[in-house]
């Protein structure tokens, strides 16, 4: 078996154009040993560190057997270049192609023999077009050059079995060299193989692979923080990009001025993380402390990387420090005026129409809710005050946040405060969600709001592209009613909604908000329910039986029958409702006018009788449930019909020669399916 | 934590003055031409048509300035130990991008005192877009221990159309850089010179006041219709095909645009439009510059 080596080395590859680089490779490649037949023992090892991107495989076939075929050559009346084309084409003379009888006319055709083939000469033909196959999210030129790279492209090392595997990469021609010190590109050394040269890194501290690199860091700060008794709280995306920036990591745990702790956690949190990419620590009872861990890509011999990181913290603490004091103590009351100065969007007016919109809005939800209106409606008033703070505008990621730290500060209830912190969430489909129900109202009535406002001047999102990411806004504002579990009158909103934008002279069709952006919420919930891993069909079917009023209905039903229709229970009510369904379906034809109401006095048997009497205990039973509906025991009671089902199949024909009676007793199954319809319409479920 | 005193000593003390005349001399010898700042109101050393329009076209060009850079919504009128309406740019443009850029841009460091060894030198993924320029490109930031010092871009489009062969474009923040070097937590406090003179002296009067224009006393009135003359004079001289005179127009105009960003009174929706027109000029005349090179 032999190994394959190859080393890309450029200037620093962003971490993503990294990910997105070893994944296309890896694809590529096993493409294309695949369609070659090229066997590997073990798998494609792709490493990166931003300036290099490394293919090594350990075992693969040293040569591949091609098995003889036939090849069809042009037709024999076919002008004479097509013939010369597919000579070129085989690199063969004329004498090996003979002419054959076929049912389209007479070809020349080419008996290929067998053929061992060096996997050499086919990596030397084909590397060169397989890395021009990556497909770089972002990429560019340089120089003089027409190669787009991530970054510029500046040696290729390319060995099979310790030779050089030589190829032109555009201006770019492979060796066995590569530079070995990436800053000032001075040095150039050889490599036989992969062995050595993984050696000649590891002695200099580099760690070509990423996943043990990230392995390092990991274990790095968790020594460091635990001699400290601190932790950092793991964030995955951090840890992946820091892992790709870096190839000799150092943890250095730095610390800075203790007095900015005064400053709201996120806003230390955000400096530290999504500017600097440090990560933050907190103490055994989670709260923030003045040390930070900096991943520094070299030793810090004088100590004057740890100096400079801090430096840097405290200069932009201070930044937020200034605002921080000056944006707290802004009246936000007086400051709501000032909304009519902020367009919200073009046609739906400024944030202060917004906020009057929401105000009223929140106010309806909180009858509902049970809470208190004036608490809401002070929420609602100031909750967009802060987009005017300094704060928001340098970290626009905490608006809302900052909202709720300003009302705190002011004295605020800290109800209203948090529903002011909160009701941006949730973000989309990871985010938190907000449990108390003033921030409920109020991220409700604030999505609602701006669902009706863009689907009111026509902004719906199109199949491709969504730029006011509406589809999130929706997610969110399902998972809200959801999994808090809130019966809320989704429809009667979203009318009271396009009243108040009337009353703010913005006129919009409310039946095609209603149509529109009901389909589309559902059509979010079908996404939603698909994410929780429930049958399609169940989606359909409880989709169709309800509406947007009840999307709690919709959510539990669906769970709790794709959780119970394998079991005997489950089975029983859709083979009883596909069994009556079925046979109403088949008669349907006779255009009967089946409306679900039995005549008892034409039974002529107990079966009819018993299976009338079932139903009527089914209905009694869905009518007496109320709110606090127990779903197993609604599927439970449907399927206990199943005695009395089979009973009526076993011993009754429908298809009565009497028509009155026949008529009968397709009532009585209507009126059986009817009784089912109460959970929800089973007929598009599959058995 | 290291000392402040000993921090101190570590780091040889070049003032303000002293980095931009190494910064000079460095890349005067790497073949630049050293040319002196624009002398209009600009947001950035890439403005200068040195970078704008030398960027366009086949041939070579190799250049090294100074640049004031004028960002009126970032006046903080002198309170702000980081923030300044106005500021210094070092700006290196050459075409086409030498393959060995990375190390002259290491070794500039190194000649103001920052060497690459002894510090954590990142490349820190930002690619870099102006939408008044039309102009795009990507690069990096280049952090020095966590504070960035340097935009390094390689340019594939400027006044939308797409470079060949592509510009590499090296922008220094002289006042970071030396806050760094002289280890200043206060811009106001760096030394200028070895006279002693500070920033302050040179600076903080101009901050407080130009602060107090842009954000309270410019006449927005009158600086709409400036801006609407500027953009009058500058699409006359595209007819006339005459493009630097039409360039500086614009830049007149885009300058005119930030002060009345910074008072507030463009909309979102009117900012989209405003840069808009400040790009559809600097196309048309990108074009004319191109026509006026052979």
């Amino acid at each position: 078996m032999s190994e394959f080596f190859l080393e890309l080395f450029s200037e620093e590859i962003p971490s993503k154009l990294q990910i997105n680089a070893r994944n296309d490779l890896i694809q590529i490649l096993n493409k294309f040993f695949d369609d070659n037949e090229i066997i590997i023992k073990g798998k494609i090892n792709i490493y990166s560190i931003p300036n290099r991107l490394i293919v090594y495989i350990n075992k693969m076939s040293k040569d591949v057997t091609k098995k003889a075929e036939e090849i069809r050559g042009p037709n024999i009346n076919a002008p004479e270049k097509a013939l010369e084309g597919f000579l070129k084409s085989n690199k063969i003379g004329k004498e090996k192609v003979i002419k054959k009888n076929t049912e389209k006319g007479i070809f020349f055709f080419y008996n290929k023999p067998s053929q061992k083939i060096k996997t050499y000469d086919l990596l030397k033909d084909n590397i060169a077009s397989l890395l021009l196959k990556i497909s770089w999210k972002k990429s560019m030129k340089w120089g003089n050059h027409d190669l787009y790279w991530g970054r510029p492209l500046k040696s290729i090392l390319c060995l099979f079995d310790k030779k050089i595997i030589e190829f032109k990469l555009n201006h770019l021609q492979s060796s066995n060299k590569t530079f070995i010190d990436k800053d000032l590109e001075d040095e150039v050394k050889s490599f036989n193989d992969f062995k050595s040269y993984i050696k000649f890194f590891k002695q200099k501290g580099v760690i070509i692979d990423h996943n043990k690199r990230k392995e390092f860091i990991t274990k790095e700060i968790n020594k460091a923080t635990n001699q400290k008794k601190i932790h950092i709280n793991l964030n995955e995306k951090l840890i992946e990009e820091i892992t790709n920036i870096v190839e000799k990591p150092k943890i250095l745990v730095c610390e800075f001025n203790k007095k900015f702790l005064e400053i709201p956690q996120e806003i230390l949190i955000i400096t530290m993380q999504h500017h600097q990419k440090y990560f933050p620590t907190f103490d055994n009872k989670n709260k923030i402390t003045n040390n930070f861990i900096v991943v520094a890509d070299c030793k810090d011999k004088k100590g004057l990387v740890k100096l400079g990181n801090q430096n840097v913290v405290e200069a932009r603490l201070a930044d937020a420090e200034f605002f921080w004091n000056r944006n707290k103590s802004q009246n936000l009351v007086k400051q709501v005026s000032k909304l009519k100065q902020i367009n919200y969007f073009k046609g739906l007016g400024s944030y202060f129409d917004k906020i009057q919109r929401v105000r009223k809005l929140s106010g309806i939800i909180s009858d509902e809710l049970l809470i208190s209106k004036e608490k809401i409606e002070i929420a609602s008033s100031i909750c967009k005050v802060d987009l005017m703070s300094d704060l928001v505008a340098e970290f626009p990621e905490l608006q809302g946040v900052m909202g709720g730290y300003f009302a705190r500060e002011q004295g605020f209830d800290e109800e209203i405060s948090l529903a002011v912190s909160e009701h941006y969430l949730p973000s989309g489909i990871d985010s938190k969600v907000p449990k108390k129900p003033y921030s409920i109202a109020l991220s409700l009535s604030d999505k609602i709001d701006s669902l009706v406002g863009f689907f009111g001047i026509n902004l719906k999102p199109t199949s491709s592209k969504d730029p006011y990411a509406l589809r999130r806004m929706t997610i969110s504002l399902l998972r809200l009613i959801i999994e808090n579990q809130k019966k809320i009158k989704l429809r009667d909103l979203i009318n009271y909604s396009i009243n108040l934008y009337k009353e703010q002279n913005y006129s919009f069709d409310p039946k095609l908000i209603n149509d529109e952006l009901g389909d589309f919420i559902l059509d979010r919930l079908k996404n939603y329910l698909k994410d929780k891993d429930i049958r399609t069909d169940i989606i359909e079917c409880s989709i169709n039986s309800h509406g947007i009023d009840d999307l709690i209905k919709i959510f539990n039903k669906s769970l709790n029958l794709n959780k119970n229709i394998k079991k005997d229970f489950g089975l029983d009510v859709i083979a009883i409702y596909k069994r009556s369904a079925n046979i109403l379906n088949s008669e349907s034809k006779l255009k009967l006018d089946i409306v679900g109401s039995a005549d008892p006095g034409l039974f002529k048997n107990d079966y009819e009788k018993n299976l009338y009497k079932k139903i009527h205990t089914i209905r009694k039973y869905f009518s007496s449930i109320g709110r606090d509906e127990d779903y197993d025991e609604s599927l439970k009671t449907l399927s206990s019909a199943k005695i009395e089902v089979n009973e009526f199949f076993e011993n009754v024909i429908v298809n009565d020669q009497e028509e009155i009676i026949k008529k009968n007793r397709l009532e009585l199954l209507k009126m059986l399916c009817k009784s089912f319809d109460n959970y929800f319409n089973f007929s598009k479920i599959e058995a | 934590m290291v000392s402040k005193k000993k921090a101190k000593n570590l780091k040889a003390f070049i003032s303000f003055q002293d980095t931009i005349l190494n910064l000079q001399k460095y890349w005067s010898k790497k073949g630049c031409v050293i040319l002196q700042p624009y002398d209009l109101e600009v947001g950035a050393g890439t403005f200068h048509p040195a970078t704008t329009l030398r960027s366009l076209g086949p041939k070579p060009w190799k250049t090294a300035y100074v640049q004031p850079s004028r960002r009126p919504s970032d006046g903080r009128y002198g309170e702000n130990p980081n923030r300044l309406q106005h500021y210094y740019q070092f700006q290196v443009l050459i075409k086409p991008s030498p393959k060995d850029i990375k190390k002259m841009y290491l070794n500039s460091l190194s000649s103001i005192g920052i060497r690459h060894e002894e510090h954590d030198i990142r490349f820190v993924e930002d690619d870099w877009e102006s939408p008044t320029l039309g102009a795009a490109g990507l690069g990096w930031e280049v952090w020095c221990d966590g504070m960035e010092v340097t935009q390094f871009t390689y340019f594939q489009q400027m006044a939308g159309m797409e470079c060949n062969p592509i510009s590499v474009e090296i922008t220094y923040g002289l006042e970071r850089l030396c806050m760094f070097i002289q280890n200043k937590k206060n811009v106001f406090d760096l030394i200028w010179n070895d006279e002693g003179v500070l920033y302050k002296d040179v600076f903080h009067q101009a901050e407080k006041e130009f602060s107090a224009y842009n954000f309270e006393y410019a006449n927005t009135d009158n600086l709409f219709k400036i801006f609407e003359m500027l953009e009058g004079e500058a699409k006359s001289l595209i007819e006339k095909k005459i493009s630097l005179p039409a360039y500086d127009q614009c830049l007149k105009s885009s300058h005119v645009f930030n002060i009345l960003d910074a008072r507030g009174v463009i909309s979102v929706a009117q900012r989209a439009e405003y840069i808009a027109r400040i790009r559809d000029l600097t196309k048309e005349i990108g074009k004319i510059w191109v026509e006026t090179q052979n």
